[in-house]
């Protein structure tokens, strides 16, 4: 490990703005990223599988206000959406004094709040068209053979729903990934906000976002190359025999 | 009542989508050991009718009795409807229903489909449930495809395995609708082997299909289906070979 | 009635600055998407290559960082350029990037990439009998395109091209990030002058819905034009 650091070291040593310095920003920048993606997919995901299932209903009350939630959520820019509860949550009078202040006093909170509610409303209606998808057949033989309305959704609707959805979902994650680098304007120090921070210092643009362009570029293929090993192994079933 | 109630029974089922009356009250009676066979042209209504005997579609008058119990129903707003839903779903769990297009659960592999119900509707243990599968692909024939998915088989081993799915639940009655109808030719053989064999075992089907060789073959009753009317019914010695209604001659004619 | 503090009329100007952005940036996309599936359909390797880098690397990349390369590092691009051309040729000029040209460019070179791809898609459902018949009656493969499968084809790519504009229009809020004074960044000075965030958040984002709702209803009537002949027989 030391000799990996020395190396390192000297590879750096003629550079002056790819210091050990700047590309620790990076990597507490990566992990910023990573964990405000993953966090909020993975809330999101959990708030979207019932929001969903409510949206297929068939009772307008039920139906209708998640409807209107998606819709909102999906036909307005994301930044906005932070905006409005990052100084949302700024402003309201006497916030600052109340415990809720210790919790959201740090911009990540915010931020989480505004991805999860973000990526929540697509991933419903993205499930939602995998649930409508389902084939009326399955549903009628799940009826014939005496399941109730909730064993069929947990053995057979939902089951073959996730599979249907997983390109669209894998499109979402790559989405999230990227809509996440708007972390930076709200003063978090994400990847992008340790690219914008290292341009800010060196006044470098092509070496700062060229740099941090290929992490996210990785990043984006390791997503592609997960989902697309988790679709071949899921929706095998699908392919008809060679 | 007889000491062993009738394994199905439905009166006077009448089914109307929206101003058509697609079914204008139909009767059955379904005896242990029965094999009732329902033809007629299609639009006549044979389909709807077996449907309508495990609740897929809503009959808008008419009883139907489960092994002597009888099916609540109440009135709604938007018709009428199963008063108790649970009721229905342990009727349903004695009507094993085999579809036209197999209707096989696409996530699940062969031998998932049929542990399914067993295990999550009648809570049978699992080693049990799975051990039965495997007796019941082996008569259907297709111990070496427990493991394939549905879209990996043909649809003659789709079908034969719904079959099995449908044996697993050890039902009173077993529906057939148009069981042979989405095979080709060469695959409907096969399939209408393991239902003879059903027959002859005993059971108790109602089976609505276009392939009058079996209806004449197997079946204890054929019933003749017309505009959805009972146009004639009998032994199918009696109907098919000796058809009185000229509509039912017209229908049986391409087969001379 | 919301009491906007007397903003009104600068929002209103910011919302002219989102749409004609958009709508610019929604120009140079089709343009970029049209030469992008040309030339992901061309047999030229180079062409192919090309193209596929290209819609790879848009798509793989923060819409975000992508923008402030193209801004920050644009300038610095261009004052390298000028540079060069003072000391070699003695000519003395000074080009300022101008962020609504920037974002133009960026949000046009975005999306061309993701109009590639549904254009490709498009003029790959066009059923090659239409195109041959158009040859057998003499069209020049200029005339084929123009008269059979372009109209043809924009009836598969409406709806991918009513999706990507509706996914443009919401990137347009990022331009307020690289300075450009949008609806979402006179918004965000509102917000903060006034501490009313929810008075000029909430309104930019009716403003957001109304424009989204307005163009659902044109590209259905689009649709209904490029249908045309495709419904169903009665």
């Amino acid at each position: 490990m030391d000799a990996l650091m020395t190396q390192l070291e000297a590879l750096l040593a003629d550079n002056s703005i790819f210091t050990l310095q700047t590309l620790s920003y990076y990597t507490e920048g990566l992990t910023v990223t990573v964990q405000l993606v993953f966090l909020s997919l993975l809330i999101g995901l959990v708030l979207a599988v019932p929001l969903a299932i409510g949206r297929s209903s068939k009772r307008g009350w039920i139906k209708w206000p998640i409807f209107a939630y998606t819709y909102v959520f999906r036909g307005t820019p994301l930044l906005i959406q932070l905006y409005l509860i990052y100084y949302g949550v700024v402003f309201v009078d006497g916030i600052q004094e109340t415990w809720l202040w210790v919790i959201l006093e740090d911009p990540f909170m915010p931020a989480l709040i505004a991805f999860t509610l973000n990526t929540a409303a697509y991933t419903t209606e993205i499930f939602r068209g995998a649930i409508k998808s389902t084939p009326k057949g399955e549903i009628e033989a799940a009826r014939a053979y005496g399941m109730s309305t909730n064993l069929m959704l947990r053995r057979v609707v939902l089951p073959s729903a996730f599979r249907r959805a997983l390109p669209a979902y894998g499109n979402e994650v790559i989405f999230m990934l990227h809509a996440s680098a708007i972390a930076s304007v709200v003063t978090i120090m994400d990847l992008t906000g340790a690219a914008r921070f290292v341009y800010a210092r060196f006044y470098a643009p092509f070496e700062a976002f060229l740099f941090v362009a290929a992490i996210y570029l990785c990043l984006t293929f390791a997503i592609l190359y997960f989902f697309r090993y988790l679709e071949k192994k899921l929706l095998a079933h699908l392919q008809p025999m060679s | 009542m007889a000491a062993t109630p009738i394994p199905l029974e439905v009166r006077n089922i009448t089914k109307r989508f929206g101003d058509t009356e697609v079914l204008k009250g139909l009767s059955l009676q379904a005896h242990k050991g029965d094999v009732i066979t329902l033809i007629g042209a299609s639009g006549s209504g044979k389909s709807t009718f077996l449907r309508c005997m495990n609740l897929l579609e809503q009959p808008n008058e008419g009883d139907l009795i489960v092994h002597g119990e009888e099916i609540r129903f109440k009135t709604t707003k938007h018709g009428r409807e199963p008063a108790d839903w649970r009721q229905v779903v342990n009727m349903r769990a004695k009507l094993s229903m085999v579809f036209q297009s197999f209707n096989l659960w696409a996530h699940m592999t062969l031998l998932e489909n049929i542990i399914e119900a067993p295990i999550h509707v009648l809570k049978k243990p699992k080693a049990e449930a799975v051990e039965h599968a495997h007796a019941l692909l082996e008569r259907v024939g297709l111990s070496h495809r427990a493991n394939a998915y549905p879209a990996q088989m043909s649809g003659g081993q789709q079908q034969r395995g719904a079959i099995a799915r449908a044996l697993a639940m050890d039902p009173e009655v077993m529906l057939f609708d148009e069981p042979t109808s989405a095979l080709d030719p060469e695959l409907v053989g096969d399939v209408l082997k393991v239902m003879r064999d059903l027959a002859d075992e005993g059971r108790t089907m109602v089976v609505v299909t276009h392939e009058m060789s079996f209806a004449r073959d197997v079946s204890s009753q054929v019933i003749y289906l017309h505009e959805g009317r009972v146009e004639e019914a009998g032994r199918p010695t009696e109907v098919l070979e000796n058809p009185q209604s000229p509509r039912l001659k017209q229908f049986l004619a391409p087969n001379y | 009635m919301i009491d906007l503090h007397g903003y009104g009329p600068r929002l209103l100007e910011g919302a002219g600055v989102t749409l004609s952005l958009a709508l610019l940036s929604l120009l140079v996309a089709i343009l970029l998407g049209l030469l992008t599936a040309t030339a992901k359909m061309s047999r030229s390797w180079v062409a192919h290559r090309t193209a596929t880098l290209y819609t790879t690397i848009i798509r793989g990349v923060p819409d975000l960082v992508l923008m402030m390369l193209l801004f920050f590092g644009g300038q610095i691009g261009v004052n390298i350029f000028t540079d060069w051309l003072y000391y070699q040729f003695d000519i003395d000029i000074f080009i300022n990037i101008n962020e609504f040209v920037a974002g133009v460019v960026t949000i046009g070179l975005i999306f061309g990439a993701y109009m590639g791809e549904t254009f490709r898609g498009a003029f790959m459902a066009v059923e090659h009998g239409q195109i041959e018949a158009g040859k057998a009656y003499g069209m020049s493969n200029a005339l084929v395109f123009r008269r059979i499968r372009f109209p043809q084809m924009m009836r598969h790519a409406l709806p991918g091209l009513s999706n990507n504009w509706m996914v443009l229009l919401k990137t347009t809020a990022l331009v307020s990030v690289i300075g450009l004074s949008d609806m979402v960044r006179i918004a965000a000075e509102a917000s903060k002058a006034t501490r009313e965030p929810f008075t000029f958040m909430i309104t930019v984002a009716l403003i957001y819905l109304l424009i989204a709702s307005a163009s659902e209803w044109f590209f259905a009537r689009l649709q209904k034009r490029y249908d045309i002949g495709y419904g169903e027989a009665d």
